[in-house]
């Protein structure tokens, strides 16, 4: 549909895509395109050149070391990850969650990569792979750098990818000895507007060994909610502990709000998927009491 | 018996087509039209293309209420490829007459051009549209037309706009009252201070939402200069309104302005509203000298292509006796019409052809206003004006039951107008006429289990974060509209009755061609039309060739043509059969006259004519035809002069002009019936609704094809699901459209949408011809329904349901107001018995 004039450019490696994306002004990657064509569309982004990364096959795999780290190629597509084997038996959440993005039409072109360096504070992946640990590996002529991804996601649209730089896979260590993810999310409908999302890792033995909790769509980026997690460290592993664990969110939240739900909604059920998703990764952990 | 106790007979299973001569109404026989959909061969508006076309695309205001200023075009003319740019002003220069209003004065008074003049009334309004050489040149053009705004105050609620101190919109009106007026039947002060308890309901609310059709707006308008005709092509699905509306505007003659349209994607009434767009199309093709297409993108849709009708219901009062028995109700309504009359005010009466909705309500007082706001124009939607007030009573109903501890179910039962009072007469003199609405309510309950939840609403009991609710829909499709109702309005008006036309032919080597008056949308008017004229002539339906869509030159129709407000079954088939009995008398004694033989011993069967007891006396209908077309020197020079084989038949339902004082009347012909059921379960703590079970029982009368009707039950469900839980248009204070792309409107889809149990009745209709009655429309019964189980599964303590639109947010707000000790929004007034 109505795109401004754009050059469109198919490279052949990822050292190719580099070199365009760092000698062209206004050059940009495109990977499956389910926003970067949506936000051309509605001109809110001027792009001189769309460098296609989506077919690049270095980019797309799924691969898992024999220590159940996990690799996943940045244009791997929600579909490809929801149905790959390592991810399913690794982190299965992490599965379910791409499995549940939208409808298949987008799943089948939108990619892993694509909706991190978006970075919009609604979008399925971030929080979870901010509960997980991951680490974000990004390229450049110059090699690859890890950066976490408690801190690759900067704030709206804005990630830790610089000028001439791309990302190329995402690395998601194995859950711990009793761990177990959780996700949970607030939306409009079975596939529209998110309004809080919480993605939680938990490590517990009846007792709540430690805890990773990450709420999104309540600030700029997803964040770890130190005092949630602070709560739960050394509780008991009960509904009635996550619970309380879970009322320390609160005014320490400014979220947006909008059409779809007022700032008060959004933090009242900032607790409830936060409480959700703990209660899930401690199930799946099997490390609940009793 | 399935598990849930229904018989198999109550469940509808689509029809094993038998190869039975006559019979084959009645058959889920498969659609003509699916072949070429499914194809890609259907011919859609976009789809239409013609020699040196422009594209067109409009200039809209971002503001709700402002002044131009100034509107400058010249960077848009400047840009390559741009053919032309028309303005507000222009358009109104090359008009004869604003368009028409339905309206009485003041509202009257409202003058609205094709494009806006001198100001905007809405976020959306059109200043001007660009014709360009490509879709995308004419859309950057219409970014370069600089226009400058001096902002007014605007008003977006419909009660504060009646206020007299409300920024007007047309000035002209002098304030924004469209329509104002009360309806009063029986004695509602009477049944008040009798009642035994009075309800008091201080709001309630419906919203706007609309059915956001997968097709939007589409024409390709051409003002010829060669034939001095304006030639439309459009998926406008009441065409003849739309002429007659913009003819006299534009200064064309009725038989100068040619509509035309084939495949339609969805219209759902919304459709009836893209009128202002083509005449200024049309002015625009003049002005170029060149046929401007238009496709509409979902966003200019979603602004300005017109949206349902949002109703507020303050200070309701109803009374109620020890029994249960509802006396009536009195209530003040005010709709809000948007920025511009398109279709209304006649919302403002299309309501009363259900005043009572299912109940056999005796007193009831409306004070009815309309206004006018700086909101996108309301047009009609899938249950127009009825859904709103039948959702106002299906939750007054709810109310009273919780308030006064009446079972939902019972007290429904005992108020219903029962199988044994039709033809029943309701206080404003419509007539309902058939049903069997309290069995209805058992078949839907039971396929939901209703008992089976009950019990385990009941052990659910407090703790889980669970909770349980059950609820009903209880609506009326009213169809085939008595249009005299527009006196009602406006007693200025010389509207009554309805009709529909058809044409059935035997052509030249004896094929049955037929064409309709109507504007399909999906609704299958070629195979159902096919069927009906197979039963009278004797052949097989694929026999029967519909041409497929309408062309006014092609065509036969009447001024109520088109294909809107539930009634194609009895209208349109009514004309079909008309015209094709028509045929049939012709053909016999055609066949009579070659065989030599009496009329009355003619058998029209299996494609031919043969005399009865005497098989080898046949003739077949290529015989038929080539008599009449091209051997018709053997006919007497009376039957050459007479027979055609060429039938017209104008169907017209018996109407009587209704009584704009007493504003009574039979203002339509059929009462199709749907009862939903359904299960929710809510969460405490988030407020989300999740639909646990879900059943709609039907009854349109005789169904012609019973896979089509229970096709348009689903989308009804889906759409009225959508618009309970997540579909709805608002404005903020400063009249910006809240939810103008599918980003932020989430219409319903398949993920949302619940299984739905069907089953029907089939209650004939002693008025129509075949026995049918309008569909497809549906009452709105999910928004009933979900509202009504949200009901039961709050507290006692908690506020009611006053909303039409229930987001989780809403819903989570209403499972903790009691605890928050918010207002409740209702009241009971007991009468001292000792009185």
């Amino acid at each position: 549909m109505l795109l401004e004039s754009v050059a469109y450019a198919r490279p052949e490696t990822v050292d190719q895509a580099l070199e365009m994306l760092s000698s062209t002004d206004g050059a940009a990657p495109l990977a499956g395109g389910q926003s970067l064509i949506n936000v051309l569309k509605h001109r809110v982004a001027s792009i001189e050149l769309l460098v296609d990364i989506s077919r690049l096959e270095e980019l797309r795999t799924v691969q898992d070391r024999p220590d159940g780290t996990l690799e996943i190629g940045a244009c791997v597509t929600y579909d490809e990850l929801e149905h790959s084997e390592p991810a399913r038996a690794a982190h299965a959440v992490l599965a379910d969650v791409a499995g549940h993005i939208e409808d298949q039409q987008i799943r089948n072109r939108g990619t892993v990569g694509g909706n991190c360096c978006l970075s919009d504070p609604t979008n399925n992946l971030p929080p979870i792979l901010v509960a997980l640990g991951a680490t974000m590996n990004i390229q450049s002529a110059g090699g690859v750098r890890e950066v976490p991804a408690e801190e690759f996601f900067e704030g709206y649209f804005t990630t830790a990818v610089g000028e001439g730089e791309l990302l190329r896979s995402i690395t998601v260590p194995p859950l711990p000895a009793g761990g177990g993810a959780g996700y949970s999310t607030v939306a409009v409908g079975a596939d529209s507007k998110a309004l809080v999302r919480a993605a939680a890792m938990v490590r517990a033995d009846g007792q709540i060994e430690d805890a990773r909790v990450v709420l999104a769509c309540v600030a700029p980026a997803p964040f770890r909610h130190t005092g949630m997690e602070g709560a739960l460290r050394g509780s008991e592993a009960t509904a009635a502990a996550v619970r309380e664990a879970s009322l320390v969110i609160g005014e320490d939240l400014s979220p947006p709000g909008d059409v779809h739900a007022s700032a008060d909604y959004r933090r009242e059920m900032a607790r409830v998927v936060a409480r959700r998703s703990v209660w899930q990764a401690i199930e799946q952990g099997g490390g609940r009491r009793g | 018996m399935t598990p849930n106790g229904v018989t198999a007979e109550t469940v509808t299973r689509p029809a094993e087509p038998t190869e039975e001569v006559g019979q084959w109404a009645g058959q889920s026989v498969p659609r003509v039209e699916d072949r070429r959909l499914v194809q890609g061969q259907g011919e859609f508006t976009d789809d239409v293309w013609m020699h040196r076309q422009g594209y067109a695309h409009f200039v809209r205001s971002p503001l709700a209420h402002a002044k131009i200023t100034s509107l400058d075009v010249s960077r848009a003319l400047a840009l390559d490829g741009v053919f032309t740019v028309l303005t507000g002003e222009e358009a109104r220069e090359m008009c004869s007459l604003p368009f028409f209003q339905i309206a009485p004065e003041p509202a009257g008074k409202i003058e609205e051009w094709p494009l806006a003049v001198d100001k905007v009334r809405y976020h959306g309004d059109a200043v001007a549209v660009v014709l360009a050489e490509t879709r995308e040149i004419a859309r950057d053009a219409a970014g370069l037309v600089e226009v400058d705004y001096e902002p007014l105050p605007a008003i977006v609620d419909t009660v504060r706009s009646a206020d007299p101190d409300a920024p007007v919109l047309h000035e002209q009106v002098g304030s924004n009252v469209a329509w104002k007026g009360t309806y009063d039947w029986g004695d509602i002060d009477w049944a008040l201070q009798n009642a035994d308890n009075v309800v008091k309901i201080d709001r309630l609310h419906f919203h706007r939402f609309s059915s956001t059709p997968l097709e939007c707006n589409a024409a390709v308008v051409h003002w010829d200069p060669g034939t001095d005709t304006v030639n439309v092509r459009s998926n406008n699905q009441m065409p003849m309104f739309a002429s007659m509306v913009i003819g006299p505007t534009l200064g064309v003659a009725s038989n100068r302005l040619i509509f035309a349209s084939q495949d339609i994607g969805g219209a759902f009434g919304v459709k009836i509203g893209s009128y202002p767009q083509i005449a200024a199309l049309a002015l625009l093709s003049r002005k170029a000298g060149r046929p401007a297409k238009w496709t509409e993108y979902r966003t200019d849709h979603m602004l300005s292509a017109g949206q349902g009708n949002e109703r507020v219901f303050l200070d309701t009062e109803v009374a109620v006796l020890k029994d249960g028995s509802i006396l009536g109700f009195k209530t003040r309504a005010f709709d809000d019409a948007g920025a511009y009359l398109h279709y209304e005010p006649l919302g403002a009466v299309i309501w009363s052809q259900v005043c009572c909705g299912c109940y056999k309500l005796k007193h009831i007082r409306v004070d009815y206003t309309e206004t006018l706001t700086n909101k996108c124009p309301t047009i009609p939607n899938r249950g127009y004006s009825r859904l709103q007030h039948l959702w106002f009573l299906e939750r007054m109903i709810d109310i009273v039951a919780r308030e006064l501890g009446f079972d939902p179910v019972e007290l429904r039962k005992r108020n219903y107008v029962q199988p044994g009072d039709y033809p029943y007469e309701t206080p404003n003199g419509c007539v309902y006429d058939s049903g069997d609405l309290p069995r209805s309510l058992d078949m839907a309950l039971d396929l939901i289990g209703a008992e089976r939840w009950r019990e385990r609403q009941r052990a659910l009991g407090t703790g889980s974060g669970k909770r349980i609710g059950i609820g009903i829909g209880s609506t009326l499709d009213s169809g085939t509209n008595n249009f005299g109702q527009a006196r009602i309005i406006n007693p200025q008006l010389p509207f009554s009755g309805n009709g529909e036309a058809a044409y059935v032919k035997l052509d030249l080597y004896g094929e049955i061609n037929v064409n309709l008056g109507t504007t399909p949308q999906g609704q299958s008017h070629e195979t159902t039309a096919a069927q009906v004229v197979a039963d009278v002539l004797g052949v097989k339906p694929r026999d029967v060739h519909v041409t497929a869509g309408f062309n006014q030159q092609q065509n036969t129709y009447v001024a109520f043509s088109g294909t809107y407000a539930s009634q194609f079954a009895v209208t349109g088939l009514g004309a079909v059969k008309g015209a094709a009995e028509r045929l049939r008398e012709e053909i016999i004694e055609l066949g009579a006259y070659a065989l030599e033989a009496q009329p009355e011993e003619i058998e029209l069967r299996d494609g031919a004519c043969t005399v009865r007891d005497d098989p080898e006396r046949m003739i077949p209908l290529i015989g038929i035809a080539n008599i009449v077309y091209s051997n018709n020197a053997v006919l007497t020079p009376e039957m050459r002069d007479r027979l055609s084989l060429n039938a017209r038949y104008v169907y017209t339902p018996p109407f009587h002009v209704p009584d704009p004082e007493a504003k009574t009347g039979n203002l339509t012909l059929t009462y199709a019936s749907q009862i939903h059921a359904c299960v929710v379960e809510l969460d405490e703590e988030s407020g989300e609704v999740e639909i646990l079970d879900y059943a709609a029982v039907d009854d349109c009368g005789t169904r012609i094809h019973p896979q089509i009707v229970e096709g348009q039950v689903h989308g009804a469900t889906a759409l009225g699901i959508g618009a309970a839980l997540y579909e709805a248009f608002e404005y903020d204070e400063q009249g910006q459209l809240q939810q103008a792309s599918f980003y932020d409107y989430h219409a319903i889809t398949s993920l949302d949408a619940p299984d739905i149990k069907v089953a029907d009745i089939e209650s004939p209709s002693p008025f129509t011809l075949n026995g049918a009655k309008g569909m497809g429309e549906g009452g709105g019964a999910p928004l009933h329904a979900i509202c009504s189980a949200i009901q039961d599964a709050l507290g006692p303590d908690d506020a009611v349901v006053s909303e039409s639109h229930n987001t989780s947010e809403r819903v989570w707000r209403l499972v903790h107001s009691g605890e928050r000790g918010d207002p409740r929004g209702v009241t009971v007034s007991t009468r001292d018995s000792s009185e």
